[in-house]
């Protein structure tokens, strides 16, 4: 156990380097030579090479020729698709606009921090892109931003260009604000789960009634340009298919409901979020299309949570759904590969299936399957080289590679451990670090963050935790 | 005709217009923008250099000080400060529940849209307080000349550029209008609530402002069968920033910070500048792309936790984080960027000049440094034709200095602000011992203090008692949310600062409290990770 969080806070104190060592091996080509590749779309390969070629697979087949390729050996090792978390607040400066119950106009995009530890956890944990989302504080809440997560790299290089926009919605008591009063503030509307409903309805009407004071103007029926109102704007996307709607809720019919306001306004809803009775409306869930994105086997840590059961994620697989494993947290981001395993114990999904849950469903549900989420020719190089079989509670990532970019070198990381404690040493030596003796107050250093590494789940922050 | 005119206007002239010079002999004066002068002289008359040079006579009616040992530099100009503004008063009249209904009363008044906090129409040199008293501390450490805005809401409001002297308000503006202000900050209770929506209210606001520009062009043209475009202040505050006129400066330390203040001043294509800046060494390619400029803050981030075996070991990010900032202002220069030197509230202004120095041995040349808090700044606001340099016709701001302006052991010996001299006195000598026991001045802080603390739209009344020992400090902080402990309370002379953590919202939240008492009066600020606030307050008898 101590050389365990040994390791961890060396994993800490790695990741604090300004730009990871590991990210500027960058470009080149790379031959994961004889692993036993799972693809998550064609089944396990056993003795098999990739090589990788700008950043893409360019071919899988054995005793492929190395070239110019710096060769990985992977003997012995279990290479998989990067793990792909579809509900993740990771290096989010902010979570919740909480003080409305429409905040579409907020943008994750916006306060996006590229430097936060927990992106290289993540990685240590194979995960290599994320679904960043606004809390749950809202019925409609901002916008969310898909990322791979490129530590190292400045921030503009983490959004998935090309990727589907996003929005979250939420239901029941956490919009409904049921476990959250401010002292000295009056209630916020709504404070049920039919205002919640009406509020996302509101806004559909409003936002239909924006569009059409543009098209009028644009027709040339009025002659003073309306205002631009990044309220609706996100809102008027959504109601074109343009946006996809990922919408946090418990209950299995409040969710149902959703699913029948969307069918009303004539779009399809991308994702249900926790889901924990998706289940019970498995059928019509597949029947309107949407993904559901859940957690394994975790519940009843609220009221509405507790009706649940770790064969939702069987059930909805056999009912035809696209199902996801999330983790919602910085901590258990890390250990993905577990919670997919724990599908194939509930129910007994198959193993392939259960790898597509964190891999190839969830880069479905983001829009962005096309180009990663298994290890097929012509997909980006998202990879990682695992120790042994995935679902084994022994396994451990070695490389984590994004667009053939290695993010995450085990071996490289606990090379380093060594320099980073004798920089540490050095920089505890200045001035500026001593403690101060009798001089008394200096300037103050600008408030740390304290970010909520808080091991649960569900959009916690300084309003919302579960 | 021309020649009885003139006659007419001497005898009308007030009689400072011809009064004596002064010119400083003997003195080694750095000009900044020229060559220095090893042996010169420079004349001052009616609050301008009338003359400067190695061969320059003294006129018959100068007053002399003869600076033989001494340097001339061009008064220091500190490019982010709060001088001259009062404390807004925290709790109106009014009784309880004052402040909301202060809010309210507000917001009836202004001719806004949007509420306080959102205003960029708010303006310092509305604010400013007349009187030479309080910028002594200032003007004893070589300033002459600052910007002077408020710290509230996210919209700080529009700053002034001010002289560090003057009888009336109107005298000591140099520059108003200088800046539009801003602080990543939130406001209480209400929307934005948090850095998303921070961002995405002033976005909406931006183009609402750009709508606004539009619809007056369209109103101008043909009024016609159109509804008139309100006269919203707010609004019209922001034209000139769209316009590229008036400059925009963000206060951001943090690399991602000022990367997000970038982006924004891209979005809408305005003049960029940014305040404080620890981190923009990171990011300078990117501020040099866009032109923009730091007010790079002298306030360098020290440790400030006592070494307890307990304690955890400091992030190696944090002792990172303090190792790199000096070298901050090095790197800028290499890099092209344009900036100027701010005191970032630092409580010691002594640390100014000693932390310059730092970042002259950290890389700065020594001359860049003496620029970044002269010339540099009057060029960044635009008023480099008449200050920031010692020249011929320019305002006769000036500061003389014992030794070197980065040495340790300077004595700033005289400051003229527009011509006019202040002599500093020296520092009164530090208590000898431990100023911690019996009577001395940290005995004097002990007490019980109501105060007021000005939380944006939301102000809290509350009191804080201190028991002093030594140069630790115990005590309560108590306010509306309930009595938190003071914890880590230190002391030096009448200066104070401990830490505390306040339930709000649900959550816990640390806050830092820094501040002074002096007589029967406290006053300082209080840090959470939801900005500073301001407090201030006076002793229970």
């Amino acid at each position: 156990m101590k050389r365990r969080i040994g390791m961890l806070l060396g994993l800490a104190a790695l990741a604090m380097l300004p730009f990871s060592a590991a990210a500027q091996q960058a470009g080149g080509d790379v031959l994961i030579k004889n692993a036993t590749v799972m693809t998550a779309s064609r089944g396990t390969l056993e003795n098999t090479d990739i090589l990788i070629r700008g950043g893409k697979i360019a071919r899988i087949g054995k005793n492929l020729p190395a070239g110019t390729a710096r060769v990985i050996d992977a003997t012995g090792k279990f290479v998989t698709p990067g793990i792909i978390d579809a509900h993740s607040h990771t290096m989010m400066d902010a979570v919740n606009e909480g003080t409305l119950s429409v905040t579409s106009m907020t943008r994750i995009r916006d306060v996006l921090d590229p430097k936060d530890v927990a992106i290289y956890r993540g990685l240590a944990g194979g995960v290599t892109a994320a679904l960043l989302l606004h809390g749950s504080a809202n019925a409609i809440g901002g916008q969310s931003s898909t990322v791979k997560f490129k530590y190292g790299r400045p921030v503009e290089e983490f959004v998935v260009e090309g990727a589907p926009t996003g929005i979250k919605f939420a239901m029941g008591e956490n919009p409904k604000r049921a476990n959250f009063t401010i002292p000295g503030q009056p209630p916020r509307y709504p404070r049920t789960r039919m205002g919640v409903l009406e509020v996302m309805r509101d806004a559909f009407v409003r936002a239909r009634d924006y569009k059409r004071s543009w098209d009028d103007f644009r027709a040339g029926k009025t002659r003073v340009p309306p205002r631009r109102d990044m309220e609706l704007e996100p809102i008027v996307e959504i109601l074109e298919g343009k946006r996809l709607v990922h919408a946090h809720g418990y209950r299995s019919d409040e969710q149902l409901n959703l699913l029948r306001l969307a069918e009303e306004f004539g779009f399809r809803v991308g994702t249900l979020q926790h889901g924990l009775e998706a289940f019970k409306f498995a059928p019509e869930i597949a029947k309107h299309g949407a993904g559901v994105s859940i957690f394994i086997d975790s519940w009843s840590y609220k009221l509405e949570g507790y009706d649940a059961t770790p064969y939702n994620a069987y059930m909805l697989w056999k009912a035809g759904v696209n199902v996801s494993i999330n983790s919602d947290s910085n901590e258990r981001m890390r250990r993905l590969n577990l919670d997919a395993a724990k599908a194939m114990k509930y129910g007994g999904v198959p193993e392939q299936d259960a790898l597509k849950m964190i891999t190839l469903n969830p880069a479905i549900q983001l829009g962005i399957g096309n180009r990663t989420g298994s290890i097929d020719q012509n997909k980006d190089a998202d990879i990682v080289i695992w120790s042994e079989h995935p679902f084994s509670p022994y396994a451990h990532p070695e490389i984590t590679m994004i667009e053939g970019v290695v993010y995450f070198d085990r071996k490289a990381d606990i090379e380093r451990r060594a320099l980073l404690a004798k920089e540490r040493e050095e920089l505890e030596k200045l001035d500026i670090n001593k403690a101060p003796g009798s001089g008394g107050a200096a300037p103050r250093i600008p408030t740390e963050r304290v970010r909520g590494d808080i091991g649960h789940i569900e959009d916690s922050d300084i309003d919302d935790h579960d | 005709m021309k020649l009885l005119l003139f006659a007419f206007a001497a005898i009308l002239l007030p009689a400072s217009a011809f009064a004596q010079s002064t010119a400083i002999t003997n003195a080694r004066i750095v000009t900044v923008s020229g060559a220095t002068i090893e042996r010169g002289t420079v004349v001052i008359r009616d609050g301008l250099i009338e003359a400067v040079g190695a061969g320059v006579n003294v006129p018959a009616d100068a007053r002399v000080i003869d600076a033989a040992g001494h340097t001339v530099y061009p008064g220091f100009f500190d490019a982010v400060t709060s001088l001259g503004l009062q404390t807004r008063p925290a709790t109106p009249q009014g009784g309880p529940g004052g402040g909301q209904a202060a809010q309210q009363q507000a917001a009836a008044q202004s001719n806004s849209r949007y509420p306080m906090g959102l205003r960029p129409e708010d303006a310092a040199a509305d604010e400013l307080r007349a009187g030479e008293g309080q910028f002594e501390q200032a003007r004893n450490a070589g300033f002459t000349t600052a910007i002077s805005v408020g710290r509230t809401g996210i919209f700080n409001g529009r700053s002034a550029v001010i002289n560090l002297a003057g009888e009336d308000v109107a005298g000591m503006i140099v520059k108003s209008p200088a800046a539009i202000h801003v602080s990543f900050a939130t406001l209480g209770g209400q929307y934005p609530g948090s850095l998303m929506g921070t961002i995405s209210a002033m976005r909406q606001m931006f183009l609402d402002a750009k709508r606004h520009q539009e619809l007056q062009k369209m109103y101008a043209a043909n009024p016609r069968g159109m509804r008139r475009p309100d006269a919203d202040a707010s609004l019209e505050a922001l034209i000139p920033a769209l316009d590229r006129q008036m400059p925009i400066i963000f206060n951001a330390n943090r690399e991602i910070e000022i990367i997000r203040a970038i982006d924004l001043a891209k979005e809408f294509n305005l003049r960029l500048i940014i305040a404080g800046g620890q981190e923009s060494a990171g990011v300078a390619d990117r501020l040099k792309a866009i032109d923009a400029a730091v007010l790079f803050s002298l306030n360098f981030p020290k440790r400030t936790t006592a070494a307890s075996p307990d304690a955890d070991p400091e992030s190696l990010e944090t002792l990172r984080f303090r190792a790199e900032v000096p070298k901050a202002a090095g790197r800028l220069a290499l890099a092209g960027v344009r900036f100027a030197f701010q005191s970032g509230g630092m409580t010691n202004l002594a640390d100014f000049s000693a932390n310059a120095a730092m970042a002259v041995q950290n890389g700065l040349s020594a001359d860049a440094a003496v620029r970044a808090m002269t010339l540099s700044p009057a060029e960044i606001f635009g008023i480099a034709d008449r200050t920031g340099s010692v020249e011929t016709g320019k305002i006769a701001n000036l500061t003389v200095i014992k030794g070197d302006a980065l040495a340790k052991d300077r004595v700033v010996t005289h400051v003229f602000v527009d011509g006019k001299l202040f002599e500093p006195k020296a520092p009164p000598a530090r208590p000898a011992g431990n100023p911690g026991t019996g009577t001395g001045p940290a005995a004097a802080v002990a007490g019980t203090y109501n105060v007021t603390i000005d939380v944006p739209g939301q102000p809290l009344t509350g009191s804080m008692n201190f028991a002093v020992q030594g140069q630790s400090m115990t005590g309560n902080l108590t306010t509306q949310l309930g009595t938190a402990p003071i914890r880590n309370g230190r002391l030096t002379g009448n200066r104070f600062s401990f830490d505390a953590t306040v339930a709000y919202g649900g959550a816990n939240i640390d806050i830092q409290v820094s501040g002074t008492v002096t007589g029967n009066r406290i006053e300082g600020s209080i840090d959470s990770p939801q900005g500073a606030v301001p407090f201030s307050g006076t002793r229970v008898p």
